[in-house]
Order: structure tokens, then C-alpha cells, then sequence
């Protein structure tokens, strides 16, 4: 997924539907690797209020506080249905990984058939490279390589990553691959797409080449899903609009009482 | 850090020998856990200049770490765990800049996973069972801390030894490690009745050896320290060890 939270802002909710979905289990056992973003507390209250709400098991992985809640790392990751990897630093994800070998597990829990999910840094982590911010400006790194090719995320909500990316693409320096924006997302099976899909309107998946030197998008074509309740956290576009109409009628009726300059509209 | 008790913060402080020093923290082992970044502020708040460096968010922070660290009087390494700071230390090049800085005489200091980092081998319990770690070596010894706390750690030091972990210093919390170089130059305590030790293995015996410690709260005046880092290619690392 290019952009995805444990919240109800469009498209997120019917996101972590789809995951438990594709679990294909009524009550699936999931874990939350928070690592790319040091584990942060209140990520970890809102992944498990999300997916206890759906009638998951869900657990989560703190490898910065392991002292506090020891857990056996392989044998509860192989015993998940799904694993999701959040967002954060892939830099710091990759390294912490590979200091604790959880990237061997996951491979492992990959093979194994388990489903894993992931958004952001969570998502380009299992390519051959994908575009961070982990070093201040947007630039390439190597993920996992379990699936060919690259992904950049957060498409067009951060725009200085899509144009470092096409030039990578077009320089060669990162192989063809996937741009996602926030709420939309590939699925793979095996090493095969499957699936692409787009949780928000406008929210898209483009395949990324290079020919004759420049970088090509080509939009994949995704199944629309939707929120089942409303979603919260933006504020619809008539209330915003109703808004600006009675900023704009209180701002005349201050000009006329005081004659002072242009009211904000 | 040591909540209630600035001994051994102002004991690092005063080894900088200057009167406003830079003090940056780092708070890697943790993941940057705000509460941790916050309590650094408040302990470290009459220094002239204190600064954090966040690699996990590093698009908010200092544009160049390098330049920023190596301008630093002192840099303070947070606990947490070792096996993750190394990590990321390393994949950011963290590990080569802090060589740097100590060649250079910036006072270096840590407590628990920053006090482990350090030297060569580390034995950290942070993971659940006692296991060995691969530090950044610029201390040719071996380290374990919370050496009172959790006997476990005491047994599992010794075994590691014995199968031929190099030898080493094992600190109690509250104890603290002062190094000039390579050489242990003094050790110092923020409790009257907490000691470091340096422990050695010959002939499959383990010899543990308790160390005479300064408590800091006798004098209010450091004492002179023998070859401390005024100035010249004088380097200094304190391992500072507290029950976070």
C-alpha cells in the first residue's frame, strides 16, 4: 500500500478489510512489525483497536522494547496469518532487521504462504529497491528483493519522491517498478500481480518503465473498495464551502462596519 | 539521566572542560521514543546548546550529522537495545563519525545499550536470555551493565568469558566507567554502594576484581583526572551505567 493508517480517514478502513479478506481466515492472527518507526506506542493502540474491531488476533512485535516483552521472534511470526510491516525509515527497517535475522524469518513466513501486508516503507521493503526519505531527501534503497523490480509510495501526496523516482527509473539506477499513491495498493501472489487496489477516489497504481531514456506511467487497472462507515478525519467538500460563504459574509459586514481593508476569504 | 539523581550527568558535563558545552543525544536504541528525547531536554536543559539526533526521522532533523556531531562537546547514547543501535548506526555511517569524534576528543558517554556499544564484545539481556553482541570496538574490552540488578547476567558474563569473550568491565547501576583512550582512568558511582569490576579468565577460572570507586556526591570539586582530555589527541569515553 502507498499510504495506509489504523484510522478512519478514507479509505483506511476498507484497506484493513480487504487484509482480513484476503486472510481468508474468520478470526486471523495478525502482527504488526513497527520497527521502521521505533515501535511508537499509540501506532500499536490504534493497529490493534483496528483489527480487534474486525475480529482478529492481533499482536504486535516491538523489537525495541523486547526486554520489557520478551517473545520468541520466529515462532510467533510463523504462527500469524498475516504480518504487517508499518511505515517509517526503510533504511532502519532493513539494518534492525537484519541485526535480529527477521528478514530471514519473513522470508520464511512468505514462503509459508503467510499473507504479508505493509504500507510505505512496510511496502517497498519487499522489493528489489524503493525511493526513502530515510536520509533527509528522497533517494534510492535496496529493500528484500523477495518481489522483482522497485515501488516508490506515497505517489502523488509527496511529489518530490515521484520526480526522484521517474529519474531513477529513466537514469537505470532503480529498475522498473510500481508507484502507489496513499490508499492503493498491489497485491502479489507468489511473485505474480494479482490485484490492484484503490480504497479512495482518485487514489491510483501506475507501472513505472524507462523507454528510450525517459520514464513511462502507465496506470494498472484496480477494483474500487469502500469504506463501510463514513469516513472521519476530512471534512466533506459542501461544509468547507459553506465555510468560505460565511468567512467571506463576515468579512463584508466587518469591512462595512469598519472600513478597514479586504476581508479573508 | 538517572531519574532524581544528576551525579553522573554532571560528571560527564564537567569532563568536557567547558563551560557551556554542546551535549547531543542520541537516542537510537529506544527507536527515538519521544518521552526519552524529552527527559534528555530536561536533564540537560542549563547546557548552552542541547540537541537530539533522530534516525528515524531524519527528514525533520540536522541536515548533516557528520558536521553536527563532530561540533559536539559531549554526545550522550541512550539505553535501549544494542543489537537495534548497531543496526541502524551502521546503515547510517553513525559508527564511523563517532570513531571520528572520539579521535577528536569529544567526550563520548552512555548509559545500559549506550554504555555496551563501546567496546568490542557486550554481553545485553535485553533480548530475554544474556547473549554476546559485536560493539563498535573502540574500547578493546568486553562490557556488561545492570551488573547487581539481574544475576543472570552475572552467570552469563562468566560463561561468555570462559569460552573466550575478551576480558572486561561488568558495572552495577549507578557505576560509571571512565576512560582516557583505551585506559580506565577512574571509576565513579551516583550511590555510595555502587561498584564496577573488571573480570578476566585464565586456566578456566574467572577472575572478578572490584574496583575502587569515587562517590561523586563527596566533593562537589572534580577531582584532577590523570590524563583527561585537555585538549590534544587525548580521547575519552565514559560508560555510564543507571537504572533508566
Amino acid at each position: 500500500m502507498g499510504g495506509h493508517d489504523f484510522d478512519r480517514k478514507a479509505g483506511n478502513q476498507a484497506l484493513c478489510d480487504k487484509i482480513v479478506e484476503l486472510s481468508e481466515e474468520s478470526q486471523p492472527r495478525i502482527c504488526l512489525l513497527p520497527t521502521a518507526s521505533g515501535d511508537p506506542h499509540e501506532q500499536i493502540g490504534r493497529f490493534r483497536r483496528a483489527f480487534g474491531e474486525r475480529g482478529c488476533d492481533p499482536s504486535e512485535i516491538a523489537l525495541f522494547r523486547l526486554g520489557a516483552e520478551p517473545i520468541e521472534l520466529r515462532a510467533h511470526l510463523l504462527a500469524q496469518d498475516v504480518i504487517y510491516v508499518s511505515g517509517g525509515s526503510l533504511v532502519n527497517l532493513l539494518a534492525i532487521w537484519r541485526a535480529h535475522g527477521i528478514d530471514r524469518i519473513l522470508r520464511e513466513a512468505w514462503e509459508a504462504g503467510i499473507l504479508i501486508a505493509g504500507q510505505s516503507a512496510g511496502a517497498m521493503c519487499w522489493f528489489e529497491a524503493g525511493i526513502t526519505k530515510s536520509s533527509g531527501l528522497p533517494a534510492v534503497a535496496n529493500g528484500m528483493r523477495l518481489l522483482a523490480g522497485s515501488a516508490s509510495v506515497h505517489y502523488h501526496s509527496e511529489p518530490e519522491r515521484r520526480v526522484v523516482y521517474l529519474d531513477a527509473v529513466a537514469a537505470g539506477t532503480a529498475p522498473a517498478g510500481f508507484g502507489l499513491d496513499d490508499q492503493a495498493g498491489l497485491l502479489f501472489e507468489g511473485e505474480t500481480l494479482a490485484a490492484g487496489y484503490s480504497a479512495r477516489e482518485g487514489a491510483g497504481v501506475w507501472r513505472v518503465f524507462a523507454e528510450d531514456g525517459e520514464a513511462e506511467e502507465e496506470p494498472i487497472e484496480t477494483e474500487e473498495i469502500r469504506d463501510r462507515e463514513a469516513p472521519i478525519g476530512e471534512i466533506p467538500a459542501e461544509i468547507i464551502e459553506l465555510r468560505r460563504t460565511l468567512e467571506a459574509r463576515a468579512a463584508q459586514r466587518r469591512g462595512g462596519r469598519l472600513g478597514s481593508g479586504p476581508g479573508r476569504t | 539521566m538517572e531519574s532524581g539523581n544528576p551525579l553522573l550527568d554532571e560528571f560527564a558535563l564537567s569532563l568536557t572542560g567547558s563551560d557551556e558545552p554542546r551535549v547531543c543525544f542520541m537516542p537510537t536504541a529506544s527507536g527515538d521514543a519521544d518521552h526519552y528525547i524529552v527527559r534528555f531536554y530536561n536533564a540537560f536543559r542549563e547546557c548552552s546548546k542541547p540537541s537530539h539526533i533522530s534516525l528515524f526521522r531524519r527528514e525533520r532533523g540536522v541536515d548533516d550529522i557528520r558536521e553536527h556531531l563532530l561540533s559536539q562537546d559531549l554526545i550522550y547514547v541512550g539505553g535501549g537495545s544494542v543489537i537495534s543501535l548497531i543496526g541502524t548506526w551502521r546503515a547510517h555511517g553513525i559508527d564511523e563519525i563517532l570513531r571520528e569524534a572520539w579521535q577528536k576528543g569529544i567526550v563520548l558517554c552512555g548509559l545500559s545499550a549506550g554504555s555496551l556499544c563501546w567496546f568490542a564484545e557486550a554481553l545485553t539481556g535485553f533480548h530475554g536470555e544474556p547473549e554476546r553482541v559485536e560493539g563498535l570496538g573502540l574500547l578493546p574490552f568486553s562490557n556488561t551493565v545492570h551488573y547487581d540488578a539481574e544475576s543472570a547476567r552475572r552467570s552469563a558474563f562468566r560463561r561468555a568469558l570462559l569460552e573466550g569473550m575478551c576480558s572486561g568491565y561488568a558495572a552495577e547501576d549507578g557505576a560509571a566507567l571512565h576512560f582516557c583512550g583505551t585506559e580506565l582512568a577512574q571509576v565513579v558511582a551516583s550511590r555510595p554502594n555502587a561498584r564496577a569490576y573488571r573480570l578476566s579468565a585464565a586456566d578456566g577460572r574467572v577472575i572478578e576484581t572490584r574496583l575502587a570507586t569515587r562517590y561523586l556526591d563527596c566533593d562537589s570539586t572534580p577531582l584532577p583526572l590523570p590524563g583527561s582530555i585537555s585538549g590534544d589527541a587525548e580521547s575519552s569515553t565514559t560508560g555510564v551505567v543507571t537504572a533508566a
